[in-house]
């Protein structure tokens, strides 16, 4: 129990520093952590307690997503989620797989690292977004989109690396019972559940929390992943008031994420030695495989590669969900390899935020003296 | 003009409109919080933005719906709650026939009432922090600044027929 009350001490102080900085804090949660953990100076040991809490942070983190996944609006802007969502799934995850796989992972661990380097840290990009004024841009929209797609992308994931040995059919078939008890629920139910969560005592706090905790030991029961399943349950309560729910689970999800980031970080094992070519590699090609992507995009939604570089900009930063399938699925070394791709490429996103347009504008500087003007 | 709202999932929801000469304006509802007002002249690359608390931007939709400046003697009273609890009042009249042809300067405005001629609205034309020289016409709106009892003693001792 100390230990946690110790973590979340140093995790106090680190978000305080952060967002005076305004940097995002997710990489010195982990840093903290292995600094506080074994492979720092051994003052924290993660114990059933913590574990707990560490999990219950993941899961309000995917149920939190949930809540934001409309899928009537994913449908009505298609053209906007796929193109863009496309380029960025099979750039970024053929490139992290073949990496992982040429430095002797196995196709499974490969497979982890993949899914952990494409998948950009929500958070980050959306906080950059605002903070950065850069909402207005067209590009602000397309990197919008493309959080959305990954959250898609991710589920299925959860669900492939989560199936492992099981009778594929008989899991797919749980996973569509859970789903329809889920939406049977908020759609029967949604005029009880809006009214329940217009109440100013403590039933809407209590009932958000209950509901999520109840999905996530009531698939775990059934062998589904509780992971899917919760994002499943945000995604069907968002059919009812998702502002209220969000509001409600934003504290649970606020103070055990922040538990789960520095419990992975004191959890990560460095005494078993790590090849630090092998992880600058893949953290550097992080960086490289969203450049990429980021142009590709910018020449087929934009018609201007530079207008990838500000959508590389804002989407290089790997976080929270990087952090999440290395904690699912990830071995020692696996989790030790995505914590520094993390906290590289998290650290660069920062800056490249706030300078990519400045180097897009520096980029464009002799387009704009040639004597063939450019009509954008 | 069109007006377009959408919901971006995670930010909050934006409102755009274009007006008839092709300016854009761009209002963000963010999840922080915070609204966001993003301005693109026509013709121009990067918008310019400015970050508003949501007291801000009401007192910012008061003055663009014309609250403040349509009524002819009208005022506004500001209060700087992290001053102190300053007030000020920002009040408006009309020049009576007895002030026209003179100037600020004759009237001792801020001598004997201390209030401040800040603006001087005359035929759709506004003058911004007139000299002491200038000379009031019949018909001319002016803006002044001060306290309540400031501004009783203004409308007492100048503002008389």
């Amino acid at each position: 129990m100390e230990g946690i009350v110790l973590a979340l001490f140093v995790c106090l102080v680190l978000a305080i520093i952060t967002k005076y900085l305004s940097i995002p804090p997710i990489p010195f949660y982990i840093i903290g952590g292995v600094l506080l953990g074994k492979s720092g100076f051994a003052l924290v040991t993660s114990d059933e307690i913590s574990r707990f809490f560490a999990q219950m942070g993941l899961i309000f983190l995917l149920f939190f997503m949930g809540l934001e996944l409309n899928l009537k609006r994913i449908a009505a802007n298609r053209s906007a989620v796929l193109t863009s969502g496309f380029i960025d799934l099979n750039v970024n995850m053929l490139i992290g797989f073949v990496a992982a796989y040429m430095f002797g992972f196995s196709i499974i661990e490969s497979l982890v690292i993949a899914s952990a380097f494409y998948i950009s840290s929500t958070a980050m990009a959306i906080t950059s977004l605002i903070e950065n004024r850069k909402l207005m841009m067209r590009e602000a929209e397309s990197v919008i989109w493309l959080m959305v797609f990954e959250d898609l992308v991710l589920i299925i994931i959860l669900a492939v690396i989560s199936a492992g040995d099981q009778n594929p059919l008989l899991f797919l078939l749980k996973i569509v019972g859970v789903l329809a008890i889920l939406y049977a629920i908020a759609h029967y139910g949604k005029e009880f559940l809006i009214s329940l969560l217009d109440r100013s005592d403590e039933l809407p706090i209590l009932f958000t929390f209950g509901a999520v905790l109840t999905t996530a030991s009531f698939s775990m029961y059934l062998g589904v992943p509780e992971t899917m399943m919760v994002i499943a349950l945000g995604a069907a309560l968002a059919t009812t008031d998702p502002d209220a729910f969000e509001q409600h689970a934003r504290p649970f999800k606020d103070v055990f994420l922040v538990v789960f980031f520095v419990f992975f970080g004191i959890t990560i094992n460095l005494s078993a030695g790590v090849d630090m070519t092998m992880v600058l590699t893949i953290s550097l090609l992080a960086v490289v495989s969203k450049f990429i992507s980021g142009i590709l995009t910018g020449i087929f939604i934009h018609e201007s590669a530079l207008a990838g570089i500000e959508i590389w900009g804002n989407t290089i930063g790997r976080g929270e969900f990087s952090i999440a399938l290395a904690a699912l699925y990830g071995s020692p070394l696996v989790a030790t390899v995505i914590a520094a791709m993390v906290i590289v490429t998290s650290i660069v996103g920062a800056f490249t935020a706030k300078y990519c347009t400045g180097l897009r504008k520096w980029m464009a500087a002799p387009w704009r003296r040639a004597p063939h003007h450019r009509g954008h | 003009m069109a007006l377009r709202s959408v919901n971006l999932p995670g930010v909050g929801t934006k409102y755009e409109f274009e007006t008839d000469k092709g300016d854009i304006v761009a209002i963000f509802f963010t999840k922080t919080g915070t609204i966001q007002m993003y301005t693109l002249q026509q013709g121009c690359h990067t918008p310019s933005a400015a970050e508003m608390t949501p007291m801000e931007a009401r007192r910012l939709g008061n003055i663009l719906t014309g609250a403040i400046i349509e009524a002819e003697s009208e005022s506004v009273e500001i209060a700087f709650s992290a001053l102190a609890d300053l007030r000020i009042t920002i009040h408006t009249y009309l020049i009576p026939k007895s002030v026209a042809g003179k100037t600020i300067e004759d009237l001792q405005i801020r001598t004997k009432t201390g209030v401040t001629v800040i603006a001087v609205s005359r035929r759709d034309k506004n003058i911004i922090n007139p000299i002491p020289s200038f000379v009031f016409e019949t018909g001319d709106a002016v803006v002044v600044i001060g306290e309540t009892d400031q501004l009783k003693r203004f409308e007492r001792e100048v503002m008389v027929d």
